[in-house]
Order: C-alpha cells, then sequence, then structure tokens
C-alpha cells in the first residue's frame, strides 16, 4: 500500500490493487447554515466541486471515496441541497465511479446517489484498507486495519510566540483500542488496529487537533492512543507527535 | 446699507430683543453670502457666533416661505449633545418667529416621531445617522423634497470620517428630491477649507469665509517635570486665580488621575466619555452655572457645546495636533473678539519640545489638513444598500449618478462595479443586467448598519483566576484573531485565551511572551509628522529660547542635551536617525511622527523576521521605535536592513506584513460588516470565520482594509521618503548604545510581527522535535558504549568516552538489542548487514557531524538517505528543509503506514 498527498484537497490517494482517493467532509451546502448564524455568502459549490476535480485530474485514480457529509444540512435537505446535489453527484459520476460512506449530515442524501455507491455506514474493508465516515462504531470486521475516517475535521494550529503562526488541514494517525470499540480480535496478519483522520475537504471547517483529541466526540477518537499519534499535514509533511505542537502548554 | 436692515424685521427685532448690539467678523462677512444664497464654509472658531451667522439668514428665508409642506432646513451635527445645545438656542427664536423646530436623533421619543412625520417641523436638527433613517421612512423621505437649507455644523469633524462619506452621499441623495438646496458648513480652523468646501458641495461652486484665528490666541508652555504631585501643585495654583478653567488631557486616565488629586477642592469635575451621559451633563450643568470652576476633560469638550464662560483653558503635556491645541484654547474668552488664552504643561522632553513647536504653529495658523475618506468602499456598499432599499429597483448608471455628485466617490470609477459584485456574493442586492435589485436581507442589514461609527459589541474578558471580568474587547477583534491559546494584553497585563463561549472570553494571566494590543480604537492622538521632524530640527539646533521665554524649560531641555553630550550619545535628529543597542533589543530613533514610524517599524520588523525567522515585537512613538529582538540581533543589523531598503518597495512590504496581524483581520471583519458579510449579531462562536476571512483575499473588501489602516494609522509614503533621504545621504544612521531619548518617552503602540511565511513554524516545529528526538549513541570502534540522549544535547562531534574514538553511530533507541550484538563474536549475515549499516552510520557522523545525527533522527531516514541530504551541502532552513522532504517521501511508503 502506497500514499499520495494532495495538498490542493485535502485528499489522499491509497493505493493497492485500485488506486483509490479519498476525500472526506465536502459539506455542500454550508453556506445556509452559515447565514443562519450570521455570515452571508454565496454558494461556493461550485468553486468547491471544481477544486474537487482538479484534484480528481491530478490524481488520476481509479475511483473516488467519499468519506461522508457529502452535504451540510440537518435534518433534512434545504432547498439549496435540494437543487445542487444531484448535479454535483452526476458532475463527478461522469468522470469516476464513487463510492459514498455516508455521515451524519447525508440525511436524505440516498436519494440522488445511484446503485452500488452507498456503502455500509458502519464501515467496510474495500482492498486491505477500512473505510468509514467516523460518527459511530465501526464493524467488527474493521480491527486489525488501518480505517480512514472523516467527521473530525482536524485543523493543526501551530503557534509561535506571538500566538497563532499556521492554521492548516492535518490528518492525525493513531493506534485505537479495538477491544474496548467491542470488536474482533485481528485476524491472521493483520497488525494492530489503526486509525487515520483525513482532515475536511470543505474549505471552512475545521477543529484544532489538541481540542479532538481531548475532547473526543466519536467512538474512535474515544479509543486513540495519543502517545503514539501522529499529525500529518496535507502535504504529507511529518508534524510528528502530539508533543511537538504541545510544548507550549500553560507555563 | 448696514448690513442688519437686509434682515427680515422680524429677524431684525429678535437680535434686538437677543441684546446683539453689533455683528462679529464671522457674521459681517457670512451673511450677506448666505443671503445671495451662495453655498459658504464658515471657518471660525468655536464661540464667534457661527450657529447665527448661519441662521439669521435662514430664518429670513423660512420666514418668506409658506408654513408647512416638509423639512425647509435641515440642521446637522455630529452630536446627539450639540443636537440638545443647539435645540436649545434654536427654540427661542422659532418661538418669536412662529417658525416650527424639532430635533430628531437616536434619543427622540416615538410619539415625537409620529409627529415629526405627520406635521414635519420648518427646521430640523438631527445626526447623519438620523438623516440615513429618515430616508427609510416613506413618508418621511417625502418630507425631504422641500429641503432648502443643509447646514452642517462642526463639519471638519465629520469630512475627515466614513461618518462624513456617508453623510455626503446622503446630501445627494436629498438633492434627488429636493433639486439645489443651499449648503453651508460650519467648521473649525482646518490647513485645507477647500476641501471642506468639496465635501460639503462637490462640484457646485461654493465660497469659504475664514475668521482667522492666530491673533486671538495667547498660548504658554511651562515645563512641570514628570512627577504627580509636583504637576497636582502646579495646577492647583493655577487654578487659584479668578475665573472659571477647562484641563484638557490626552488620556482617561489622566483625567481620572487629576481628578482624583483635586477632588478636594470641591470645585473640580472630570469630564470624559466613559463616564455616563446623565454624568456629564451634570458636569457641564454646574460648570455653567459656576457651581464648579474647573473641568477636567479629554477631546469630549473640543466640541461647540455651550458651557458658559471659560477664562483660560490649560492643556495637560502636549496637544499632540495644532488643530486639537487650536479648538481647546478657542474654547477660552467666549464672548467675541475676546483673547483666548490658553497654556500647556509640558511633563518631559519630547512633550516640552513637542508642546513649543505645536504652540508656534499655532500662532503662525499652520494648522494640519483634514483627509477625506475619498472612494471608502465600505462606504458606498453602505449607501448602494440604502439606495436599494429606498428605490427597490434602480440602474446602476443612476446610482452612479448620485454617488458621483460627491467629492468623495466622484471619482469611483471601478470601484462602484466591485463593489456591487462583492455585495452580491453576500447576497445583500441582485445584479440583474443593468439593473440593481434589492433583496430581501437589504432591509434587514440597513436596519443595523445605519451608522458608520463602528458601534461594536464589546465581549467581556473574564479572568479565570480572580473570577472577575477584567475587561472588554472589540468584537471584531475577538472575531478576526483571538483563538483559545492566543495570548493579549489588556490592561498592562498579559493573558492567555481559554475559551470563547457564551459570549465571553474565558482567560489566565500568562507571563510569557508578549502579546498583541487588544484595541486600536484606543485614545492615543498621533503626533504628525512635520511636528516631530521640527523637533528634531530643535533638538539639532538646540534653539529653544527660540520657542519660548520660559526660564524652566529652557533650562530643563538645556540640561537634558549637556547630559546627552557627557554620556556621548548621539542626538537624533530631523537629520540624524540613530539605532541603540538595549537589553531588549534596537531603538530606532526616528523624528518621523506616529504613522509614519508605524509604517517604517513594520516594515523593518517583517524584514528582521524573515531574515532572522524570528518574531520581532514593536513599541513606537513619534519619535522612537524599539525593536524587541533577540540578542544575537544587533542594531548593526538593523542597519543594514534600512540600508537594504528600496523607498519604493515598502508599500508592497507593509501590505504582507499586515496581512498576518491581528489589527488588519479586526478592521477586514469591521469593513465585512458593512458589506453585509457578517451581521453585527452574528454567531461566530459556533464557526470558525479565520478561513471565512481567506475569501476576502484579492477583494474589495480587503482593498479597503489596507485603504483605511494605510490611511488612519500608517503613513508608508513619508516612511518611504524618509528612507530615501537616508539613501541620498541628507540623513545619516548611527549607532550607539542606549541613550537617554531612546530610553524615554512612552511607548504607545505594541504589535508583533510573526515571519512572513507559515514555512518558518513548521521548520521550528520540524526543529523542535528533531531536538527532542531520543536517540541512541553507540561507539563503532569499542563497541562497547552507547548512550540515550536527545538530539540536543549531542556534542557537534560525539566521541567515545571509553575508547577516545569518533566512530560514533546515532541509533533509534529500539536498536538497542542490535547494537548489542556488535562486540560479540561471530556474526552471521544478518547481523554482518546491520553492522554494516551501523559502520555506514557512524561515518557519517564521523564526516558530518552533529548535522548528520540530526538528519539520523529524522523519521524513516536512515544512512543512505542522510548521506543524501547532507550532500546537499545546505544548512539552517535550507537542510531542514531537506529533511523535511525526505520525512515526506517516507510518509507515503507502506513502512510507515504498516
Amino acid at each position: 500500500m502506497n500514499l499520495e498527498f494532495f495538498d490542493e484537497g485535502p485528499a489522499l490517494v491509497i493505493e493497492g490493487e485500485t488506486r483509490h482517493l479519498v476525500v472526506a467532509d465536502l459539506h455542500f451546502g454550508i453556506e445556509a447554515d452559515l447565514a443562519a448564524h450570521g455570515m452571508h455568502f454565496r454558494s461556493r459549490s461550485a468553486a468547491r466541486l471544481k477544486r474537487l476535480m482538479a484534484v480528481i485530474e491530478a490524481a488520476q485514480p481509479d475511483a473516488l471515496i467519499l468519506l461522508g457529509d457529502i452535504k451540510h444540512s440537518i435534518p433534512s435537505l434545504t432547498r439549496q441541497e435540494y437543487y445542487e446535489m444531484p448535479g454535483i453527484l452526476a458532475d463527478i459520476r461522469k468522470r469516476i465511479p464513487i463510492l459514498v460512506f455516508p455521515g451524519n449530515h447525508d440525511i436524505g442524501l440516498e436519494c440522488f446517489l445511484s446503485d452500488g455507491e452507498l456503502q455500509p455506514k458502519e464501515g467496510a474493508v474495500i482492498d486491505g484498507v477500512a473505510y468509514q465516515h467516523g460518527h459511530m462504531i465501526p464493524d467488527k470486521s474493521l480491527a486489525g486495519k488501518l480505517i480512514v475516517i472523516g467527521h473530525h475535521h482536524p485543523l493543526l494550529l501551530l503557534k509561535d510566540e506571538v500566538g497563532c503562526a499556521l492554521r492548516a488541514p492535518a490528518y492525525l494517525r493513531a493506534s485505537v483500542d479495538a477491544e474496548a470499540l467491542g470488536m474482533n480480535e485481528p485476524a491472521e496478519g493483520d497488525t494492530a488496529t489503526r486509525v487515520l483522520f483525513v482532515p475536511a475537504f470543505n474549505e471552512i471547517a475545521g477543529y484544532d487537533i489538541l481540542q479532538i483529541v481531548n475532547k473526543p466526540f466519536a467512538p474512535l477518537s474515544k479509543y486513540i492512543d495519543k502517545e503514539g499519534a501522529e499529525i500529518i499535514l496535507a502535504d504529507g509533511t511529518l508534524i510528528g507527535p502530539l508533543s511537538a505542537i504541545e510544548s507550549d502548554a500553560p507555563d | 446699507m448696514p448690513l442688519i436692515d437686509t434682515l427680515d424685521p422680524k429677524v431684525r427685532e429678535c437680535i434686538r430683543k437677543r441684546g446683539f448690539s453689533e455683528f462679529s467678523p464671522a457674521q459681517e462677512k457670512a451673511i450677506p453670502l448666505i443671503l445671495r444664497g451662495k453655498n459658504i464654509v464658515l471657518v471660525a472658531p468655536t464661540g464667534t457666533g457661527k450657529t447665527e451667522s448661519a441662521m439669521f439668514p435662514v430664518f429670513n428665508a423660512l420666514l418668506r416661505m409658506p408654513a408647512g409642506g416638509g423639512f425647509k432646513a435641515l440642521y446637522i451635527t455630529p452630536l446627539r449633545s450639540l443636537n440638545r445645545d443647539i435645540l436649545a438656542r434654536m427654540q427661542w427664536w422659532c418661538a418669536e418667529l412662529g417658525l416650527t423646530v424639532g430635533v430628531r436623533h437616536g434619543d427622540t421619543p416615538m410619539n415625537e416621531r409620529r409627529k415629526q412625520a405627520l406635521s414635519p417641523p420648518d427646521l430640523l436638527i438631527t445626526t447623519p445617522e438620523t438623516v440615513q433613517a429618515i430616508f427609510m421612512g416613506k413618508r418621511l423621505r417625502k418630507h425631504l423634497s422641500s429641503v432648502k437649507f443643509v447646514i452642517i455644523d462642526e463639519i471638519h469633524e465629520l469630512a475627515g470620517s466614513k461618518r462624513g462619506a456617508q453623510l455626503a452621499v446622503a446630501l445627494e441623495r436629498i438633492h434627488v428630491y429636493a433639486g439645489d438646496f443651499q449648503r453651508i458648513g460650519l467648521s473649525a480652523t482646518v490647513g485645507n477649507p477647500d476641501d471642506i468646501g468639496k465635501f460639503l458641495c462637490g462640484t457646485r461652486p461654493f465660497s469659504i469665509v475664514q475668521v482667522p484665528v492666530a491673533k486671538q490666541l495667547e498660548i504658554a508652555v511651562r515645563y512641570i517635570g514628570d512627577d504627580l504631585d509636583h504637576q497636582v501643585n502646579v495646577l492647583s495654583s493655577m487654578l487659584k486665580g479668578e475665573g472659571s478653567t477647562l484641563v484638557f488631557v490626552n488620556t482617561r486616565v489622566t483625567a481620572e488621575a487629576l481628578g482624583h488629586a483635586l477632588f478636594e477642592r470641591g470645585d473640580v469635575e472630570v469630564h470624559h466619555g466613559s463616564l455616563s451621559k446623565e454624568v456629564r451633563i451634570d458636569a457641564e450643568e454646574r460648570f455653567k452655572k459656576g457651581e464648579i470652576r474647573t473641568l477636567i476633560c479629554t477631546s469630549s469638550m473640543e466640541l461647540g457645546i455651550d458651557i458658559g464662560r471659560v477664562d483660560h483653558v490649560i492643556q495637560f503635556g502636549s496637544p499632540r495636533e495644532v488643530a486639537r491645541l487650536v479648538q481647546r484654547v478657542g474654547r477660552a474668552g467666549h464672548q467675541l473678539n475676546t483673547i483666548s488664552r490658553g497654556t500647556i504643561l509640558a511633563t518631559g522632553f519630547d512633550d516640552l519640545l513637542e508642546s513649543l513647536v505645536i504652540a508656534k504653529k499655532a500662532k503662525a495658523n499652520e494648522i494640519e489638513r483634514v483627509t477625506l475618506h475619498t472612494n471608502a468602499a465600505d462606504v458606498l456598499a453602505n449607501q448602494i444598500a440604502a439606495i436599494m432599499v429606498e428605490y427597490g429597483e434602480i440602474e446602476r448608471d443612476r446610482i452612479r449618478e448620485i454617488v458621483e455628485r460627491s467629492s468623495i466617490f466622484a471619482s469611483c470609477g471601478r470601484l462602484l462595479d466591485d463593489v456591487c459584485s462583492q455585495m452580491e456574493e453576500h447576497r445583500l442586492i441582485r445584479i440583474d443586467g443593468s439593473r440593481i435589485v434589492t433583496t430581501a436581507r437589504a432591509r434587514r442589514y440597513l436596519m443595523t448598519n445605519l451608522s458608520m461609527i463602528h458601534d461594536e459589541r464589546k465581549v467581556p474578558i473574564f479572568d479565570m483566576v480572580s473570577r472577575r471580568t477584567v475587561g472588554t474587547l472589540d468584537e471584531s477583534f475577538v472575531v478576526g484573531w483571538v483563538h483559545p491559546g492566543a495570548i493579549f494584553i489588556t490592561k498592562g497585563q498579559l493573558w492567555r485565551v481559554l475559551e470563547i463561549a457564551d459570549g465571553r472570553l474565558t482567560v489566565e494571566p500568562t507571563k510569557k511572551a508578549t502579546g498583541e494590543l487588544p484595541s486600536w480604537e484606543g485614545e492615543q492622538i498621533p503626533v504628525p509628522y512635520n511636528i516631530s521632524l521640527e523637533v528634531g530640527s530643535m533638538r539639532r539646533e538646540r534653539n529653544i529660547a527660540a520657542y519660548t521665554p520660559d526660564k524652566e524649560s529652557i533650562a530643563f531641555s538645556g540640561k537634558f542635551l549637556t547630559e546627552m553630550d557627557k554620556n556621548r550619545s548621539l542626538v537624533p535628529t530631523d537629520r540624524l536617525i540613530t539605532l541603540e543597542n538595549t537589553d531588549e533589543g534596537v531603538v530606532c530613533n526616528v523624528c518621523a511622527g506616529h504613522k509614519a514610524n508605524e509604517a517604517f517599524g513594520r516594515v523593518i520588523s517583517i524584514l528582521l523576521s524573515a531574515r532572522y525567522g524570528t518574531t520581532v515585537g514593536l513599541e513606537l512613538d513619534a519619535y522612537r521605535m524599539l525593536l524587541h529582538l533577540p540578542s544575537s540581533i544587533r542594531a548593526a543589523d538593523v542597519r543594514d536592513v534600512i540600508d537594504g531598503l528600496e523607498p519604493a518597495h515598502m508599500s508592497g512590504i507593509l501590505r504582507l506584513a499586515l496581512k498576518r496581524t491581528a489589527l488588519f483581520k479586526w478592521k477586514l471583519v469591521q469593513i465585512a460588516k458593512k458589506f453585509g458579510a457578517v451581521d453585527p449579531d452574528a454567531d461566530y462562536e459556533k464557526i470558525s470565520i479565520h478561513r471565512l476571512l481567506d475569501f476576502f483575499e484579492n477583494s474589495v473588501v480587503q482593498a479597503e482594509a489596507y485603504r483605511e489602516l494605510l490611511m488612519e494609522y500608517m503613513d508608508i509614503d513619508t516612511a518611504a521618503a524618509v528612507v530615501g533621504l537616508v539613501k541620498k545621504g541628507d540623513v545619516k544612521v548611527g549607532i550607539g548604545p542606549l541613550s537617554l531619548i531612546g530610553a524615554g518617552g512612552l511607548l504607545s503602540s505594541r504589535d508583533q510581527i510573526p515571519p512572513p511565511t507559515a514555512d518558518q513554524v513548521i521548520l521550528s516545529t520540524l526543529q523542535r522535535r528533531l531536538n527532542q528526538t531520543e536517540i541512541l549513541l553507540g561507539c563503532m570502534n569499542c563497541r562497547n558504549w552507547k548512550s540515550k540522549t536527545a538530539v540536543a544535547r549531542v556534542p557537534d562531534l560525539p566521541q567515545c568516552p571509553k575508547c577516545g574514538a569518533r566512530l560514533i553511530a546515532a541509533l533509534k533507541p529500539y536498536e538497542e538489542d542490535e547494537y548489542a550484538l556488535m562486540k560479540k563474536p561471530g556474526k552471521n549475515s544478518e547481523v554482518r548487514s546491520i553492522e554494516q549499516r551501523m559502520l555506514r552510520n557512524a561515518n557519517i557522523i564521523l564526516s558530518s557531524g552533529k548535522k548528520a545525527v540530526i538528519a539520523l533522527a529524522a523519521r524513516g531516514v536512515g544512512p543512505e538517505h542522510a548521506s543524501r541530504i547532507l550532500a546537499t551541502l545546505t544548512d539552517g532552513d535550507a537542510f531542514y528543509r531537506e529533511i523535511m522532504k525526505a520525512e515526506r517521501s517516507f510518509i507515503q511508503t507502506h513502512r510507515y503506514w504498516a
């Protein structure tokens, strides 16, 4: 298995037998929610889709794995989503097959999906790697695998003496306590169960990684091994263990 | 014919009743012009009968018009308190003349408003913001069609602000209903009355009537030292004489301190903007009645609120601007033709010289110019939204026609189109071909954005430790910059943000690092370039006696300069910049005024921070900048940076430097609000706005943020001109140790200039991680010494303490067992290959020393990769970048993910 990082996503190619492009948390339709919070912007869906298509062109994958939260509004579709989603999905489909691991925001998305696109929300193993949105307890069969998830929108805040100098989407890789999650013993030949948190593709989503780790809000983030966790920037730069960024903790 | 006979008999009668025996010079000149229907700007000091000059002829005309039918004259002032004051004066006249008068502003009760909508008064006294509100009411705006006169009081105060830019457009919107009306501006003395006239009238003709102020001013400067007790004693003895005194101070803190010290006298009150309206009005009233003889006030008292007779004005500390001094001293001698007496009490060396320069310029009538907010994009957006609410749907060319009649937007050109597109982006308007259509949001937007004053929500700062609220921050500052972990300064202390929730900021005190000033809407009045420059020339020529007869002032400044000479310090002047090394960094003494120093300091800081990859702290005032630097960077390095500066590039550098600062983000949020992108009550806690701000990249919103910052806070053109003089050799640069001048002064503005690229912080994180990485050093010669240590503690050339060999391998801690195999005889092929690898490892360290150790500590970097990195012969950042690349390719492989 080899990985390639696409900074302009952020997106990730995982290549084994086939070449999969992995994209998490597109949140199409987020503008309606922004407006509800008093920030008014026109729909940026077109620009976001264009960015996605550009990454697809650059990566030349065999299939696109969408790690959920493709749309934004809960609990139902907004007008914006109702009008935009079919076109967006059709545009992607024209170029490449898609596999969707639905997330908590994807209520109502099913009706826009074609046969074979919808994957189980508990996750599934494809080409030796496990995928899931990341909001629920993974299927038992995912034990012993690298589980690639979205949902957390990890964002790295790097500070210098001034305060904050960098704010960038980043990956978090950690091993996870599969037993605590009630998953199977790893099968023969498998290694420890690990999880890779993929940053959101949506340009305005983001949670501080330290917050994710210290105040976990999903089963998988709750049971990770903090000590061994490592941060990787969207372009594949290794930042290192959490301790590398936690050093300016309270004096 | 005498002037009085040109007026209506009724008006004449009233003038007699009021006991005016003769006209003031201002009135003599202005009344005939107004009677002839001319637009005029009347420039005269406070208390020279400006209001009457304007109103006699206006009354005259109003008497000849039929009763009823809408507002006939609008009297606009910048302050509600002025409105009340003017109303009180106008009521008598209007009652006598049988005219109706009303006041309308934020405080006007509902029933009064309704009455105005049904039967509008002839004369309406109002504020610029309320004029905006009048357009929103269908019935009310119809009353604008009968407007024949608009009088703008204290127009100098409005002209230089965004409020004024907004008002300029409002006048043209009235023009749509009323056609041409007569425009009368009442202004304090300014350097450019012509621009005020254009601001008032656009391209229409106007006359300027100026009543010179200089002859009537008598200004003394006294040096009173920096000891508060002594200052209070001097002040107290000055208040002993007859008559009433206004004491102007520059900050609220000073007002409170002096008020407290003089409280026991019983005849002193304090008056400033932080006090409640009731307290202020009470102080004004008591002063007017003579119950108290002294009022200690800030700029709150500058404008023409009538507080009765003032015999003397004391300015405590330098007034910083000529206009301000003239305005303040002008409050004394409120009767016509009396001399205004003022005394400046100077408290230090800079303060004294500055005061002397300002006093001299005031006497020479060299008043600062007012800078107009020409083409302020957020004002344009605001007024387009207002026009859309007013009309619903309108041709874009029609909007252009309206706004271009004002001098503020006369040359707006493409800006109008850019602003429209940006507004459409935020769904405030819809563009339909050549027409602009309003949206459902526009009215709601306008109701909360009638004013261009940043009436900001204040976010309370709650200290976790003492469990109390320690102050407030401007909301825009919180939105644009503050995040958990951020450090800022307020109340002279450092705080770390713990949480932003429930509309408040939870913080804890911290000692680490320095932070940014939390709010820029401070009370600091910037000292202009030419004043600072003249102070520089006084230091050079040492001609204090030419400015003042005051013995104490001459003696003090003489002693101060002699002391500088004794210490062999270079005296920074208008022709000499001095750079002084201190423990904290480098002081640059530059006599260029606040705004130019702000620009200059930021440019130097960003270049230093880029060159040395460190954050640079900056504090400055009108005469010096203190650059907080690591001890390795000295004055000579700063001079290198200055020498290398190209004046033409400075503006670009400054823009780059500003982009990542809190100041810039704060402005950006404020302007975004005026474009309707962010509601005044936006719930920013739920959504991280930081990345939203990226959406404004290269937009008209961003351009406006730059325009405003460069106009209001920093003067890059002057800074570039100073560097130009250095290049030509007209201004020299000297280096020395810290001098009295360098150490003196109050450093007023603080900011931090981070390195220009985010790259720096990634590299320093990498560097820190590698330094902390545990490695195992093992001697490959005796194979009998190993030591676990962090990379940071490895010496430059590691050596085995047992055998003295330099053949040391740097291994991962988990290779400890493999190293143990090295001293055992009889190795199998697997162990031999490990041995080969370790020997190669040690050989690299033998030739490259610690650098090799660092490379080998990186993830997935073995001897082959390490030698490839070392072969690039890079150093410093470039070396770490090579390591970063190596790690990046490692991460893409199966080895990392397995």
